[in-house]
């Protein structure tokens, strides 16, 4: 007979599609994560065990009451979703165990056989929000990028058209950063979505989120805690990517709309990452470096998948590993698109990928940067022995100009943001300075405000009241000059493997000076100490910030990722104690007692370590401030008060400030100079393996709202600076050459 | 060729707001025993079933099954033109994109008819199967409206605990908590102030508040209502409707977490 409990809802649909629909055990899927299952389900019977919490006890009495008692009624209970896709019966079982269990970190994972999409050949968004997941909690900055590089080693094995999808979202971006596609869904509005979605009430998830501190996460919990009658369709990886560009590109209540569609679909993590996405902040810690790193140890999981465990693959293919990171992150820096870059990987042998991605006008390639110095003499102490330049380093916005074959200009900042409405005017007047036959170019500038009447320089201050967006030429107030002192592109040629010096031939060629429009940066080739002393105090005196020294034809490539010699800027403050002040972030705040009641007295800074992705305490910091200041910025940071720290703070319980803070705010920060210590975490484990590096006497000088908090003073940066000190450099006479990729100014 | 007439539009105007809150769109299955209508709403946390069987309206045909999807916020503002004591008849042809709804004054002077455009619309069908609930509570229509909606002030959830003594509904939030309490009635006097309770298990289960005052906008058509509650199944909220069918909502439990 039977028993109407066994049975469960499902869709009529199913039963023409198949004809015995195998028996199945119903059951409430209390995490709503079980996408091949029955996700309601009848009454005891079932063998599945119920959760105690939801059932009260049973009396004997009761029971036999239970037996002759028939109320019928009919029931609700949802089925499989697609009979054709998965099987129902036993092979529904295994699938279920492993979407549950999905987790590419484990040691034995598999990328085939681990891949439980593999006859679908479609990613589940599920995997790879389990795959976030798995990082999420894990510590080790390794360890992370292993587990992401086991995902996308699968996605390339079984379902590589996904890679680009997958690689977009695990960065969160939606385009190539240049595109400036975002998707600035506001907080309130995937409230309301998620309110639709799961019957609660806005003021309930508000307190909430303010309580947790993340509305993914509340929006994961509210998503378990209410179950569903019917799941829908399972998310995947290329359908979420298309939908959030979707969200991106429309605005109003159809956004909200495609949002709550979508959340609907979303189970168990799904939700706290696709939210997240939403937000713009996964939180996962995996940014670009680490991306590309993962792509090359999946890349080389996938050739040697045979040979052995993926788990060893790092460590018996170390050397291959290494060189595809390098030709990858080569062939990002001068073509940042992994539309271009994904496809060519997965088709072509690495080796080819820097012809097969070339860098082209219209696309922004990373620009070279420079690390401070503490002074001349440390100038000489780096190049000795090199042809070196020195250029005025002009107080501006940096600029790469492209002009494609069809005449199109596109201008891009230091972080490859288009810039180039802001600029109409340098458009209007970008035919003047060339010379001879030029059809394409990419050149590396300096953009400054320009006082016409008085033919100077003015402070870059002046150049930030632009108007960033829809320029009208007729009102443009502030004028600009553009100093020119790199070529990289010239008719069709990529100029990045030349050295300096036939770079800037070919730029003299090619170009000239327009008075007040379109200027080379003044440059003077030396190697006498004395004559680059006196250029650096001419520069200050021509409104400069100091100067930016480079080689000319040794290491003179402009190779970003193969690590060119780098720039050097030598900056007019360098007297002080310290070479250059410090910009870091503040991450947590102690309440202030006295005079600064009901303000915060004192900070807690940290700088950022860009290897390991998180932010290492370095100082206390309460002098510096006038208590105008200190009104502000407790106001201003008050805003952004976090309940607990966050995963990526390294710190000493000793330090725990009354308040943690979002990264939101990067302050300039001068100091006496650096000590060891044994509870501030900067750069550890680079100098000393126990302690980090904090700074004596910091003192608050300005808010650097043009960075933001993961541009901050990296620790190797941090590192160099103590390094630098005499007084430590007198103790230890071998100093390693410490290697920087940052700019610092 | 399908029509179906009913004496009052007023029955008609109660279930489209009995509905209309929680589905956008439905489609109404027409077969020769009757009207059907069921589907999830967007959250699919719910489910509306309604049922108007063929030999309760005064005039029923219907020679081939139809399925006709309907915007219905269109449909209640096509009935907002009805007078309560109108005729109402609902008609379509076979395969046709459109049905046509016409209201006729009691004494036949003013008719009045309005076409409107069918979707369609690609609902999943769900089976809904037998199941013996642990219990089964029917109270006073009016009464459960009132509690859900002074529960709802103090919580987004309403905790529903049915045993021997009685149904309780509970809830607790910032405020505090509040606790209603329903004995089974001794003596029945009046059927409709009733309340009865059938159990065979006692259950708890949650629910979201948001839902069930959705589901209350049913209760002009009933005098009384019906709860069926077994654990891990959804809750079943059952409307009569007299003499016609009925119309039910399922709800799909929230999980109780120890926080909240």
């Amino acid at each position: 007979m039977q028993k109407s409990i066994t049975s469960f809802f499902k869709k009529k649909s199913d039963d023409t599609d198949s004809p015995s629909p195998p028996k199945k055990i119903p059951k409430i899927d209390r995490k709503a994560e079980l996408p091949d299952e029955p996700t309601i389900k009848a009454e005891n019977g079932s063998p599945e065990v119920k959760p105690k919490a939801e059932r009260m006890s049973v009396s004997p009495e009761e029971k036999t009451k239970n037996a002759p008692k028939s109320v019928k009624e009919e029931t609700v209970a949802t089925t499989d979703r697609k009979v054709t896709t998965i099987g129902l019966n036993s092979t529904a079982k295994d699938s279920k165990v492993d979407v549950e269990n999905y987790d590419p970190s484990t040691d034995s994972y598999h990328p085939l056989k681990h891949a439980y999409w593999q006859d679908k050949k479609v990613t589940p968004y599920l995997a790879l929000a389990r795959t976030f997941q798995v990082i999420e909690e894990t510590k080790g900055r390794l360890k992370m990028i292993d587990t992401l590089s086991n995902f996308f080693c699968s996605v390339m094995l079984v379902s590589p058209s996904d890679l680009v999808p997958s690689v977009y979202l695990s960065i969160n971006q939606l385009a190539p950063a240049y595109e400036g596609l975002e998707l600035g869904v506001a907080e309130t509005t995937l409230m309301k979505a998620i309110c639709k979605a799961t019957g609660r009430n806005l003021a309930h998830i508000k307190s909430q989120t303010h309580l947790i501190g993340d509305l993914g996460i509340v929006a994961e919990q509210s998503r378990v805690s209410q179950r569903m009658m019917f799941q829908p369709a399972p998310l995947n990886v290329r359908d979420v990517f298309k939908k959030l560009r979707d969200i991106a590109k429309i605005s109003g209540q159809s956004k909200m709309d495609l949002v709550y569609n979508m959340f609907v679909a979303c189970r168990s993590s799904e939700a706290r990452f696709f939210i997240r996405s939403l937000i713009g902040k996964l939180r996962i810690g995996i940014a670009e470096q680490s991306l590309l790193t993962a792509l090359a140890i999946a890349l080389v999981k996938k050739n040697h998948i045979d040979d052995c465990k993926a788990s060893k693959v790092p460590d018996v293919y170390k050397d291959e590993i290494a060189e595809t990171t390098l030709l990858l992150k080569t062939a990002y820096s001068q073509c940042p698109n992994y539309d271009i870059i994904i496809p060519a990987i997965l088709e072509y042998d690495i080796k080819e990928l820097q012809e097969r991605c070339p860098m082209h006008p219209g696309m922004p390639l990373r620009p070279m940067l420079a690390q401070p110095t503490k002074g001349v003499h440390e100038v000489f102490e780096r190049f000795g022995g090199m042809h070196i330049t020195c250029e005025w380093k002009y107080d501006g916005e940096r600029a790469q100009i492209h002009r494609n074959e069809k005449g199109e200009i596109s201008i891009f900042s230091r972080n490859s943001e288009n810039n180039t409405a802001k600029y109409p005017d340098l458009i209007a007047r970008s035919k003047g300075f060339l010379k001879g036959e030029v059809e394409s170019y990419i050149i590396d500038s300096e953009i400054v405000a320009w006082d016409v009447e008085r033919k100077q320089i003015l402070p870059f201050q002046v150049l930030s009241t632009r108007k960033r967006k829809n320029v009208d030429i007729e009102e443009i107030k502030v004028q600009v000059c553009v100093y020119i002192f790199d070529l990289l592109y010239i008719n069709g040629k990529a100029l990045v493997t030349k050295n300096l010096s036939e770079r800037r031939k070919l730029l003299l060629e090619h170009f000239q000076e327009v008075e007040g429009e379109w200027k080379f940066a003044t440059a003077l080739d030396t190697n006498d100490i004395d004559e680059v002393q006196q250029f650096l105090e001419e520069s200050v005196k021509g409104n400069c910030e100091g100067l930016m020294v480079k080689t000319l034809d040794e290491e003179a490539t402009y190779e970003i990722a193969k690590r060119s010699r780098n720039w050097l800027k030598l900056k007019k403050d360098y007297i002080s104690n310290v070479g250059d002040s410090l910009d870091l972030v503040v991450i947590g705040g102690y309440k202030g007692k006295g005079r600064r009641t009901g303000t915060y007295g004192g900070f807690l800074l940290a700088c950022y370590d860009t290897e390991n992705e998180e932010y290492q305490t370095i100082c206390k910091i309460g002098t510096g401030f006038t208590d105008e200041d200190l009104q502000v910025h407790s106001e201003f940071l008050g805003k952004h008060v976090v309940s607990s720290a966050k995963s990526y703070y390294r710190y000493d319980p000793s330090l725990e400030p009354d308040h943690w803070f979002e990264p939101v705010q990067v302050w300039e920060i001068k100091c006496a100079d650096l000590s060891l210590s044994p509870i501030h975490r900067a750069a550890i484990g680079i100098v000393d393996g126990e302690r980090g590096i904090s700074l004596r006497f910091p003192r608050f000088i300005r808010i650097r709202d043009d960075k933001n908090s993961e541009n901050a003073t990296d620790a190797n940066q941090v590192a160099h600076m103590y390094q630098s000190q005499d007084q430590v450099k007198n103790n230890q006479k071998t100093s390693t050459q410490m290697e920087m990729e940052d700019e610092f100014y | 060729m399908f029509e179906a007439r009913l004496g009052q539009a007023t029955i008609l105007k109660k279930i489209l707001d009995a509905i209309k809150d929680l589905l956008n769109e439905a489609t109404f299955d027409c077969s020769d025993s009757g009207i059907q209508l069921q589907a999830m709403d967007n959250s699919h946390v719910s489910l509306v079933s309604l049922t108007l069987r063929s030999d309760g309206f005064d005039k029923f045909r219907c020679d081939r099954n139809l399925s006709m999807g309907m915007n219905l916020g269109s449909m209640a503002k096509i009935l907002k033109c009805a007078n309560n004591e109108d005729n109402v008849t609902m008609k379509a042809q076979d395969n046709a994109d459109t049905v046509t709804i016409m209201f006729e004054s009691a004494n036949q002077e003013k008719v009045s008819d309005y076409e409107m455009k069918l979707m369609n619309l690609d609902q999943e069908h769900l089976g809904i199967p037998e199941t013996d609930f642990s219990c089964v509570v029917r109270m006073p229509a009016m009464e459960f409206a009132r509690i859900c909606r002074d529960l709802a002030q103090f919580s987004e959830s309403v905790v529903i605990c049915c045993t021997k003594e009685g149904v309780k509904f509970s809830a607790s939030g910032d405020v505090g908590t509040a606790n209603i309490k329903l004995a089974q009635t001794g003596s029945v006097d009046k059927e409709e102030e009733a309340v009865i309770i059938e159990m065979q298990e006692p259950v708890t289960l949650t629910f979201a508040c948001r839902y069930l005052n959705a589901f209350t906008k049913a209760t002009p058509l009933s005098t009384q209502v019906q709860l069926s509650m077994c654990a891990d199944v959804p809750l079943v909220v059952e409307y009569a409707i007299k003499d016609l069918g009925h119309i039910r909502y399922y709800l799909a439990p929230k999980i109780e977490d120890n926080e909240t």
